[in-house]
């Protein structure tokens, strides 16, 4: 099939697929569009912005899945594994996109496809089976109500049980329209964030199993395997490198409780008292057995965890990340392993956001000790921080979609106003916060509240930054700063590799690696050009929804409530949003209600 | 010289599959597991990363399964190297291999069988943990004997607790 890629590292290849008239077609992705968006999350961004009109609602037919890998992806350059998914969001209803690696995205790439999307909706439940180039549209009644291991098991079983398909799924979660549910692959790797998932399942989506064979190629294949080899390398010999190959995220534990940001009973505090339990090396001590790679990847920060239940059985799983040790450990003050794997397995098969979960648990756990819940509005659970028993039941019931479940699928910020405890939410843009106190590392702040997909930490990871040059609590150049990040964060996404690879890969190496690969000429500066060009499509597309500055926001517990005594020096710190999002608005060019000038747009070439 | 082999050990890999890009990338200039001749497959319960790939036994099953001549082992390194012309893509060598080694190209309908690049195996320079390596036969074999004894002796002292 090499005579009909139209670029090297690429393909110039998307697959369509409309579900509702179970219509298959292939489009051309010309050269142009690479070197305008690079990719993944920037070609996401085009597509979104081009086909999925602002306004639609997200569980309707008119949503579509926008699947997108990057250039690099399938290729021999380090950690080329992201693929990005982009779609309008149930949780927020505004843009998302949500980045999976492992093997799918790469699998994906070679089956002959940069990019898949998924429109329209399948009268019953139905799986796509991508074989290279057949594609079908199969039944998947017989799946539809299994868990995320059990779907996957069973696709691969009618597919002859052929191990090297790669295969994505929702769980139950999908299913019952959780509106934080992820679409899971192999079993521990996640679209996680945004409800991808949710929106899946309102297409009655239930999996889709690729199998791909070609070749990708290389405009200069020698020095691309140069630098395949270099960076591989500078990889493994990065600090940054050799502390994820050691603890996997969970190295952050010790980091963030360290410095006394760690969010600690919904988010009250910033230091857990047990944290020591729960520490990278006390993880790999007492439950990894082994390290799990995605694809091409050298640093192996997935842990392999296995613990003999107090039932005696024996479980083994992927994980817990940091976050999950975060959202449902310190969050919901839970530090036994037992208790932390048997949470994040109920979230992993049903598949549903761990983040998400978590803060909404706590956010109940927190009302019902404050009295502002009734044990009779949470079904007899006893939601006292610290409950185990309480923390796996009411997990259960929001898998379930029963009870005091059943609203907590619908999110923090629903739940909390259909519980009348809107204050105790800890979400922006009704996406939860991830697991750094904004009070302890103030750029943080402007990561969660200017997010275009809700407070997202991945939008732009400053806190390792502030912590190591001292100036966590200060709100100087926090704009520049933040801008930075987003822009470094934005290339990954669009180039197709993890943003873990910036502890071994600077930006530029990632345009040496592009150009090496694609032929297209970039650098550092152009880069940061395209990312920001992707950025401020993304808040167009919300800013035509009628989002602005002020929905660019965090709880009031972090701007009005003072930072109680911890680790760290934070004691008394809130977090001045305004000045901060003042600053950031200038570094972006936006106005100061946070929407882009008709300069700036101009000069991203996303106006006449 | 003495006789060397690839040896793999499961519990070493994490599954990057970086093995799989550099046998393509060295034989066929181009990124494509599909067509390398060391796969990975992980299994998603137990959590463990298993490798297919040859053995260079001393006598190949591949060899005598082959009725087309499209089979010879190398004298010097021992791989099993393939006749292209000679090779029908009938798979005779695939069903006989106890390791499921060989596999199909997926374009040219040919086997590929693991040539050692020549005895210095791109797979081996490339793994990031050294869970395949290209040993001495002795070597190999003292290997499997430490990993033998090792599960033996934490089975021992988990059954004495």
């Amino acid at each position: 099939m090499s005579s009909e890629t139209l670029g090297t590292g690429y393909h110039g290849k998307l697959l369509r697929v409309n579900l509702s008239t179970k219509e298959v077609s292939t489009e051309d992705l010309p050269k142009n569009l690479w070197e305008k968006f690079l990719g993944g999350r920037g070609l996401g961004a085009y597509f979104l912005t081009k086909e999925v009109a602002p306004d639609i609602v997200p569980l309707s037919t008119e949503n579509k899945l926008i699947f997108m890998n990057g250039a690099l992806s399938g290729t021999a350059i380090p950690g080329n594994n992201k693929i990005c998914l982009t779609f309008k969001s149930p949780l927020t209803n505004s843009y998302s996109y949500s980045l999976c690696g492992g093997h799918f995205g790469p699998e994906l790439k070679y089956a002959g496809y940069d990019g898949l999307i998924i429109e329209g909706k399948a009268n019953s439940p139905v799986y796509l089976w991508i074989n290279n180039d057949e594609i079908q549209i199969k039944d998947a009644q017989y799946i539809w109500g299994q868990l995320v291991p059990e779907s996957e098991d069973r696709i691969r079983k009618e597919l002859k049980g052929d191990a090297a398909i790669q295969i994505a799924v929702i769980g139950t979660a999908g299913e019952k329209l959780n509106k934080y549910a992820c679409i899971t692959s192999s079993y521990y790797r996640e679209f996680g964030r945004g409800g991808g998932g949710t929106v899946m399942g309102s297409k009655n989506l239930k999996g889709i199993a690729i199998r791909g064979t070609k070749d990708v190629k290389y405009a200069n294949f020698q020095l691309s395997l140069d630098l395949s080899e270099q960076l591989a390398s500078n990889l493994r010999e990065s600090p940054g490198g050799k502390i994820r190959r050691a603890y996997g995220t969970p190295e952050l534990v010790e980091k963030i409780n360290g410095n006394g940001f760690w969010i600690t009973n919904n988010f009250q505090k910033g230091t857990f008292e047990d944290a020591a339990k729960l520490s990278g090396p006390q993880m790999r001590k007492n439950i990894v057995f082994g390290d799990s790679s995605c694809f091409a990847c050298p640093i192996a920060c997935g842990k392999r965890s296995s613990i003999t239940l107090s039932n005696g059985q024996k479980m083994i799983m992927e994980g817990p990340e940091f976050e999950t040790i975060g959202m449902l450990g310190s969050n919901c003050g839970i530090s036994d392993w037992e208790t932390l794997l048997k949470a994040t397995k109920i979230c992993d098969t049903n598949g549903f956001d761990t983040i998400n979960a978590g803060a909404c648990v706590s956010m109940v756990m927190e009302a019902y000790e404050t009295e502002k819940l009734t044990l009779a509005q949470l079904d007899n659970l006893e939601l006292k921080f610290g409950n185990k028993i309480a923390l796996l039941q009411v997990l259960k019931l929001i898998a379930e979609r029963k009870g005091i479940g059943d609203i907590l699928a619908e999110g923090p910020k629903i739940a909390s106003e259909k519980l009348g405890i809107p204050e105790l939410a800890m979400h922006s843009k009704g996406q939860a916060l991830a697991v750094y106190d904004p009070r302890g590392a103030k750029a943080m702040a402007l990561t969660y509240a200017t997010s275009q997909k809700g407070a997202h930490h991945m939008n732009a990871t400053t806190m390792g930054f502030e912590i190591n040059s001292g100036t966590r609590l200060k709100i100087k150049n926090k704009g520049l700063l933040q801008r930075n990040h987003q822009f470094s964060m934005c290339i990954c996404d669009s180039i197709g590799i993890c943003s873990t690879m910036r502890a071994g890969i600077p930006h530029l190496d990632q345009a040496k690696a592009f150009t090496a690969v694609t032929g297209i000429e970039v650098d550092e500066t152009k880069l940061n050009l395209i990312a920001e060009r992707i950025i401020n499509m993304e808040r167009m597309y919300n800013v035509q929804l009628g989002f602005s500055r002020k929905d660019d926001t965090l709880p009031k517990r972090f701007t009005e409530e003072p930072m109680p005594k911890g680790n760290g020096d934070g004691e008394g710190e809130t977090v001045d949003l305004d000045a901060l999002l003042d600053d950031f608005y200038i570094q972006m060019g936006w106005d100061k209600n946070g929407i882009p000038t008709k300069e700036k747009l101009k000069d991203l070439a996303l106006l006449d | 010289m003495s006789q060397k082999v690839l040896v793999f050990e499961p519990t070493k890999c994490i599954g990057c599959r970086l093995c799989e890009q550099w046998c393509s990338l060295t034989h066929h200039h181009v990124s494509n597991p599909a067509k390398s001749c060391i796969k990975i497959i992980r299994d998603h319960h137990i959590q463990i990363d298993f490798a297919t790939y040859c053995h260079q036994c001393n006598k190949p099953a591949c060899i005598d399964a082959c009725k087309f001549e499209a089979l010879t082992k190398d004298d010097e390194t021992g791989a099993i190297i393939i006749n292209e012309d000679n090779c029908i893509g009938c798979r005779a060598c695939i069903r006989e291999c106890p390791f499921a080694a060989p596999s199909m190209h997926p374009s040219k309908k040919i086997v590929l069988i693991c040539d050692l690049c020549g005895g210095d195996p791109e797979c081996v320079k490339h793994c990031p943990e050294e869970a395949i390596q290209y040993t001495d036969v002795e070597r190999a074999d003292n290997l499997y004997r430490t990993i033998f004894v090792k599960e033996m002796a934490e089975k021992m002292i988990k059954e004495a607790k």
